[in-house]
C-alpha cells in the first residue's frame, strides 16, 4: 500500500517542480561501418543508425507514458567520427556529418552527437580532417552535435589542438553570423572526455563501449530548488549540513526516475543499459533553473561572493545521492551552468553578477565548464584559445572534466543580447579582458605536458 | 475447524481490538489476518477467524455481542466457505490513479464504473473530500490491477474521458515508479 505522501509527492514534482528524463541517449557503435571508400562509409551508417534506432522515439514515449514522467529528448550518440571516418578527407567529413544530420532528422531524434576527435596527445590524419570540416558540417546541417577533447590529465594540454579550435570556432560563427553564431552552440571542447555522456552537445560513444547502449540523462533543478524552499518554510534555521542532506535525498528521488525509465527502455529495445548521468541540467522555461537554486540557499544571484561554495554543496549532495540511486553513474553528473540555456543565469549575466572570471572559478567545483557563453565578435581566435587552454588546465589539474561551448556572436558587443532559440536559450554578450588583442603565449603552441599527479601507479 | 468472517462497526475508541481478541481467546479461536481502518473517528475492523468445531457462528456472535453492544458497537460474523473451484485469477499490473477537482456527487461512482467496466480491481482506495472548490482539498487515489490483456490506451483514454465530465485533474501512472522514488 502507498501512502497518500508518497504519491502526492510525486506528482507534485511530476506537474509542478518539472521533473522530467532530460534525455535517453542511443550510443551507437559505427566502428565496423569504418572504410576507405565514402559512399561505402555513409551507407553503412545511415543503415547502422537507421536500423537500431528505429524503434527509441515509440519505445521512450509509451514508457513515459506508462509512469506519466516524459521523457522530453531522444538523441544519439555515435562513435568518433575521426576514427570512423579516419581515412576522409575534411569534405568527405562534411558529407558524413550531412548523412548523420538526414538519419537523425528520419528516425526523429533531436540532435546526434559523435562528430568527435579524441587529440589530447596529437593530432592524426583523420581527426584534422574533422577539425577542418568542423565549420561547414556544423553550419550546413541541423541537428550534429560536435566535440573535440583537446587535453587530459593522463596526456597534458594540445595547445595546437587549441588553437585549431580557436580558429574554428571563429570560423563556425561566421558562417552562422546571421543566427548569431549558432553553429558553435554544437561544438564542445573537453579535457577529460567521459565515454557515455547523454547530453549534448558532447555525447559520443566511446572506444571501449559495446554495440549499442542507452544511456539516461535526468533533471531536475526546479525538484530541489523547491525542495529547498519547502524546508526553509518549515525551519527557518536548518544549517547548510542539513541542506546538504535535503539536497542529497532528492537528488536520490530524481535520479531513480532516470534509472527506472532508463531499464525499462533498454529491455524494451534489448539494448543494454549504460549509465544515469546525474547532472541538473536547466532549460529556459519558468521554474526549471539551476541559479534560482543559489537564490532559494540566500545569494542574491548566481555570481555574487558565496557562489563557489555553495556550487561545490550542491554539486556534492546530487552526487551523493544520484550515486546510491543508481546502478551505473557515468557523464558529467555535477552541475550544468550553460548561461543562456538558464532564465536565471543569463538574467545574472545581463545585470552583471556574474562574469568570465566567476564562471570559469566555479567550473572547478562543477564538473560542465564554460557553456553556452555568448563573446563579442570581435574576440580574436586567439584569445578564445586562451580561454579554452584555461578551462582545459582546470580539469587537467584537477582530475576532473572541464569544456568549453564558447559562442563569438559576430558583429555583436558585450552587452548586446544572443539569440539562439528553443532550449538553447538567449542571453547578454559578456565582456573578455583583453579580448580582442593578439596572445602571443598562447601562439607558441605545443604540448604542455601532463601534471605530475597524473603518475599514479 | 471453520473459518468465519468478523466485522466490527462503531465509533472508534481505546480498547475495541482488546476486548474482541479476549473474547475469541476465551472462546478457544484462533484469529488469522485482521484490518482495522479508521475514517473521521468511526472504527471498522475485519477479522478472519477459525473457530472451534463445537462453536456455531450464531452463539460466537451472541457472546461477542454481549460485550460490544453496550460499547456502541455493531458486530456482524459469517461463515466463510472455501470456494468449489478455484477462482484463477489474470497476471495483472498495479497502477495508481490519482484525481483532484470540485466536490460534488458521483465522483467515485464515476470513476469506479470506468475502472469495473475494464475489468480492473480496485485494491486500495484513498479518498478524502474535504468539500469546496480547491482541488486539492478533493482527492481519490484508487490502486488498481489491470489484467495485461486489457486494452491500456482504451483505458486511460476512457478514464481521462470520465475526469473530463467531472471536473477531475487525473493522473494514471503504473505503481513501479511511486516505489522507485520512495523505497529502497
Amino acid at each position: 500500500m502507498l501512502t497518500q505522501r508518497e504519491i502526492l509527492s510525486t506528482l507534485e514534482m511530476l506537474k509542478n517542480e518539472n521533473l522530467d528524463v532530460r534525455t535517453v541517449t542511443l550510443g551507437v557503435n559505427l566502428l565496423d561501418c569504418a572504410s576507405h571508400d565514402i559512399e561505402i562509409l555513409k551507407d553503412q551508417i545511415h543503415t547502422r543508425i537507421s536500423h537500431l534506432a528505429r524503434n527509441l522515439v515509440r519505445v521512450c514515449d509509451q514508457i513515459g507514458q506508462k509512469y506519466g514522467i516524459p521523457v522530453v529528448n531522444k538523441r544519439i550518440a555515435v562513435s568518433p567520427i575521426a576514427v570512423v571516418g579516419a581515412s576522409m578527407s575534411s569534405s568527405q567529413m562534411v558529407d558524413v556529418a550531412r548523412v548523420l544530420d538526414a538519419v537523425a532528422a528520419e528516425v526523429d531524434v533531436d540532435f546526434i552527437g559523435g562528430f568527435t576527435a579524441l587529440v589530447e596527445k596529437g593530432i592524426a590524419r583523420g581527426d584534422r580532417a574533422l577539425i577542418e570540416a568542423l565549420p561547414h558540417a556544423l553550419a550546413n546541417t541541423e541537428r550534429v552535435c560536435a566535440s573535440v577533447n583537446v587535453a587530459s590529465t593522463k596526456a597534458g594540454i594540445n595547445m595546437d589542438a587549441i588553437l585549431l579550435m580557436g580558429k574554428a570556432i571563429k570560423k563556425a560563427a561566421d558562417l552562422t553570423a546571421k543566427a548569431d553564431g549558432i553553429a558553435c552552440a554544437k561544438l564542445c571542447v573537453f579535457a577529460n572526455i567521459p565515454q557515455d555522456i547523454p547530453f549534448m552537445a558532447g555525447a559520443y560513444l566511446g572506444i571501449g563501449e559495446p554495440d549499442a547502449v542507452i544511456n539516461v540523462g535526468v533533471s531536475g533543478p526546479g525538484v530541489v530548488k523547491n525542495a529547498i524552499d519547502r524546508a526553509f518554510e518549515s525551519d527557518s534555521n536548518l544549517d547548510l549540513g542539513q541542506i546538504s542532506e535535503l539536497i542529497k535525498k532528492t537528488a536520490y528521488k530524481v535520479t531513480r526516475v532516470g534509472e527506472l525509465i532508463g531499464q525499462e527502455v533498454a529491455n524494451h529495445l534489448n539494448i543494454q543499459f549504460g549509465v544515469v548521468d546525474l547532472s541538473l541540467a536547466p532549460t529556459p522555461n519558468v521554474g526549471d533553473s539551476v541559479g534560482e537554486i543559489f537564490q532559494s540557499l540566500g545569494l542574491l544571484s548566481i555570481g555574487v561572493p558565496g557562489t563557489t561554495a555553495a556550487l561545490a554543496l550542491i554539486n556534492d549532495a546530487v552526487k551523493k545521492g544520484g550515486a546510491f540511486a543508481s546502478s551505473r553513474v557515468g557523464g558529467l553528473s555535477g552541475a550544468f551552468i550553460p548561461v543562456s540555456e538558464d532564465l536565471n543565469i543569463s538574467e545574472a549575466a545581463r545585470s552583471g553578477h556574474i562574469g568570465l572570471e566567476k564562471l570559469e572559478a566555479i567550473t572547478a567545483v562543477c564538473s560542465v565548464g564554460l557553456d553556452m557563453i555568448a563573446l563579442p565578435g570581435d574576440t580574436t581566435e586567439e584569445t578564445i584559445a586562451a580561454i579554452m587552454a584555461d578551462e582545459m588546465a582546470i580539469g587537467v589539474i584537477n582530475n576532473k572534466t572541464t569544456a568549453t561551448r564558447l559562442i563569438p556572436v559576430p558583429g555583436k558587443k558585450a552587452g548586446d543580447n544572443a539569440y539562439f532559440g528553443g532550449l538553447l536559450g538567449q542571453s547578454t554578450i559578456i565582456p573578455v579582458n583583453n579580448g580582442h588583442n593578439p596572445n602571443p603565449f598562447v601562439r607558441h603552441g605545443g604540448l604542455i605536458p601532463a601534471p605530475i599527479r597524473s603518475l599514479t601507479n | 475447524m471453520n473459518k468465519v468472517i468478523l466485522s466490527i462497526l462503531g465509533h472508534d475508541r481505546p480498547g475495541i481490538v482488546a476486548a474482541v481478541s479476549k473474547i475469541l481467546f476465551e472462546q478457544n479461536c484462533n484469529i488469522e489476518n485482521v484490518s482495522q481502518t479508521t475514517l473521521q473517528f468511526e472504527f471498522a475492523g475485519i477479522f478472519i477467524v477459525s473457530i472451534p468445531g463445537d462453536l456455531s457462528p450464531q452463539s460466537l456472535h451472541q457472546s461477542l455481542n454481549a460485550q460490544m453492544a453496550p460499547m456502541g458497537l455493531e458486530v456482524h460474523v459469517t461463515s466463510l466457505k472455501p470456494s468449489a473451484v478455484p477462482v484463477s485469477v489474470p497476471e495483472c499490473e498495479s497502477y495508481i490513479i490519482t484525481t483532484k477537482g470540485p466536490d460534488r456527487k458521483g465522483l467515485v461512482a464515476g470513476i469506479s464504473e470506468v475502472i469495473a467496466r475494464f475489468g480492473g480491481n480496485i485494491t486500495n482506495l484513498q479518498a478524502v473530500f474535504k468539500g469546496g472548490d480547491d482541488p486539492g482539498d478533493n482527492i481519490m487515489i484508487y490502486e488498481i490491477d489491470v489484467p495485461y490483456q486489457i486494452d491500456r490506451q482504451a483505458l486511460y483514454q476512457e478514464l481521462r474521458r470520465r475526469a473530463k465530465q467531472l471536473k477531475l485533474e487525473i493522473d494514471i501512472q503504473h505503481r513501479n515508479i511511486f516505489e522507485a522514488i520512495h523505497r529502497i
